[in-house]
């Protein structure tokens, strides 16, 4: 009598749970697949509330055809530029990133290590655009508006601290024994860290580089003002998509999709990095 | 032990010399730039050094107290929002029930997503005469919601936008910190109260605090530098009365090219990002030690 009243209050309490869940999942996907279906309506029906493909609506490609095919060459030269800049911060954070991190896991500095950490990521809490203007000047200055090099240093720049941060705490949780015995047979510090520490960094380096690299490609601020069309990277171009008749609503769904299906999908590799990642390290996940 | 501290070196000074170069000097520079009157336009003249006058012009500047109104109503809404938002969530998924994982990657997606292309995606959502949420509320008879044309309808927006990206993001990070509470605990603690209320309270709230600080500040000086949103969604409008505290300094110096009084406005929101780091690296730096 017992055991089967607890039973049933226990059905009870799983079934609402799971409808929590599936409330807050759907709010959470609701937006994305309100444009991943509208990016397949005409323009007519993206102004109904329909949401069954085939039943209520005939979906189409003239959206995407518009945006990648023919008269999409913008589009895709811009998405590579997106590429282009994000891979190319992300090498030079990673570079950077992966020895300072190693440094400062391995090595005792006068200023103290704590000290040191707190001063390559606390650029995460400074407001862009305090530097915003100095770049600009900068840049124009030496000839490299609308340029990759400039887009790539001012990108490395800010996606640095989660390189530091994810690598200087992998180096700092493996143990050193290995690296330790190879000094001792008379191998350089720089040979220890080439070939014993690094290649066993891969997963963190790949986390640390996915995250990276979704901060550089979804950068708008910077973009904006530090180039005009050449380096043009993808966040400024989804912005032009008016047209005199109003908002397309089909056309601006297809864009900001290929905006932002590249980041999420890559981040489902990095779930175990982003609590330590995006906390700065200050909350284990 | 003098070898082995110069190899450290040899592996650090790269990164040192790369924030000295492309965040300590532009900062000063801005800051420097902030006692003049630059300026870019038509007709180029010399850059006069003025002092103090450009933060003098701050407090007798309409605008500023415009925009920080819309600032103070993002930071506080948004950070209380995600924050209670977030921990509700974590609860919810701190339970033990197979299958919650695949719903938690699910749920961290709009972290990564691009805010300008979201602020796009608000655009339409918030359409006023066929975005689905203004179809929506007609079909439950609430009627039709000015989200644009109207000031506060439209901050409102903004708020929804954000306090929807950011969520995911709190609770992540506080059911982390829940996942880290022993279970001992809650044994010990289930032989008293079997109220989940007066275990939350008892238990789990006073040992989530300390992840729930962290993730307040972080959020804090997130919500200070958010303009991407209000940039595609609202233009700002209408008027400015979605303009934020760091969308009025991007529009001052470099639509407006008043580059010396978007300086000093900057400058001081450096300063409220210097004093909540500052607290937030004395509270954590001690994890950042070497064993």
């Amino acid at each position: 009598m017992q055991t089967s009243q607890l039973i049933s209050r226990r059905t009870i309490e799983h079934t609402l749970l799971w409808a929590a869940v599936l409330l807050v999942t759907l709010i959470a996907l609701y937006p994305f697949a309100w444009a991943l279906i509208t990016s397949f309506k005409p323009q007519r029906d993206a102004l109904e509330s329909s949401m069954i493909p085939f039943l209520q609506f005939k979906p189409i490609m003239d959206n995407w055809n518009a945006e990648l095919g023919r008269t999409g060459e913008e589009n895709i030269k811009a998405l590579k530029n997106s590429a282009i800049i994000a891979i190319g911060a992300t090498v030079i954070a990673l570079t950077l990133g992966s020895t300072a991190g190693y440094a400062l896991a391995r090595f005792r500095f006068g200023i103290g290590n704590r000290n040191l950490v707190s001063w390559f990521l606390s650029q995460r809490f400074l407001p862009p655009v305090a530097t915003l203007i100095p770049f600009f000047l900068l840049l124009q200055r030496f000839d490299l508006l609308d340029t990759y090099v400039g887009m790539i240093v001012v990108n490395a720049t800010f996606v640095m601290p989660f390189a530091v941060l994810i690598m200087r705490d992998f180096f700092a949780d493996i143990p050193k024994d290995l690296e330790e015995a190879a000094l001792v047979d008379g191998a350089s510090h720089l040979q220890v860290f080439l070939r014993v520490a690094l290649p066993i960094a891969g997963p963190a380096l790949v986390a640390a580089g996915i995250i990276c690299f979704t901060f550089a490609w979804n950068e708008f601020l910077f973009a904006s003002v530090l180039t005009v069309r050449d380096a043009q990277p993808f966040t400024v171009k989804i912005i032009s998509t008016g047209t005199v008749r109003g908002i397309h609503f089909g056309f601006v769904s297809t864009r900001l999709l290929m905006a932002v299906v590249p980041p999420l999908v890559l981040s489902l590799f990095v779930q175990r990095y982003i609590v330590r990642g995006l906390t700065m390290g200050a909350v284990k996940g | 032990m003098k070898k082995r501290n110069r190899a450290g070196l040899f592996f650090l000074l790269p990164g040192v010399v790369w924030v000295l170069c492309f965040t300590l000097f532009p900062l000063l520079y801005s800051l420097g730039l902030s006692f003049t009157d630059k300026r870019i336009g038509r007709r180029p003249r010399p850059v006069q050094f003025i002092g103090f006058e450009n933060y003098a012009d701050i407090f007798s500047d309409n605008r500023v107290s415009e925009v920080l109104e819309m600032t103070v109503f993002i930071v506080l809404g948004s950070v209380l929002l995600t924050v209670v938002l977030g921990i509700l969530v974590a609860w919810l998924f701190n339970h033990d029930i197979p299958g919650l994982r695949v719903f938690r990657a699910i749920l961290t997606l709009p972290i990564f997503a691009a805010p300008i292309a979201l602020g796009q995606l608000g655009m339409i959502l918030f359409n006023e005469q066929s975005g689905p949420v203004n179809q929506m509320l007609r079909a439950i008879g609430a009627g039709t919601v000015y989200w644009i044309t109207d000031p506060w309808s439209a901050r409102f927006a903004v708020l929804i936008v954000d306090v929807w990206q950011w969520t995911p993001f709190v609770f992540i990070i506080v059911l982390a910190a829940m996942q880290s509470i022993p279970d001992e605990l809650y044994e010990a603690a289930r032989l008293d109260t079997s109220s989940a209320w007066t275990l939350f309270r008892k238990v789990t709230f006073p040992l989530i605090l300390p992840a729930i600080g962290t993730v307040t500040m972080l959020r804090l000086v997130e919500t200070f530098k958010i303009l991407d949103i209000p940039y595609t969604l609202t233009g700002g409008g209408p008027g400015v009365s979605t303009q934020t505290y760091s969308y009025y300094i991007y529009l001052t110096g470099l639509r407006h090219f008043d580059m010396g009084y978007a300086s000093a406005l900057a400058y001081l929101l450096v300063v409220v990002a210097i004093i909540v780091s500052s607290i937030f690296f004395w509270r954590v730096r001690e994890r950042y030690e070497v064993q």
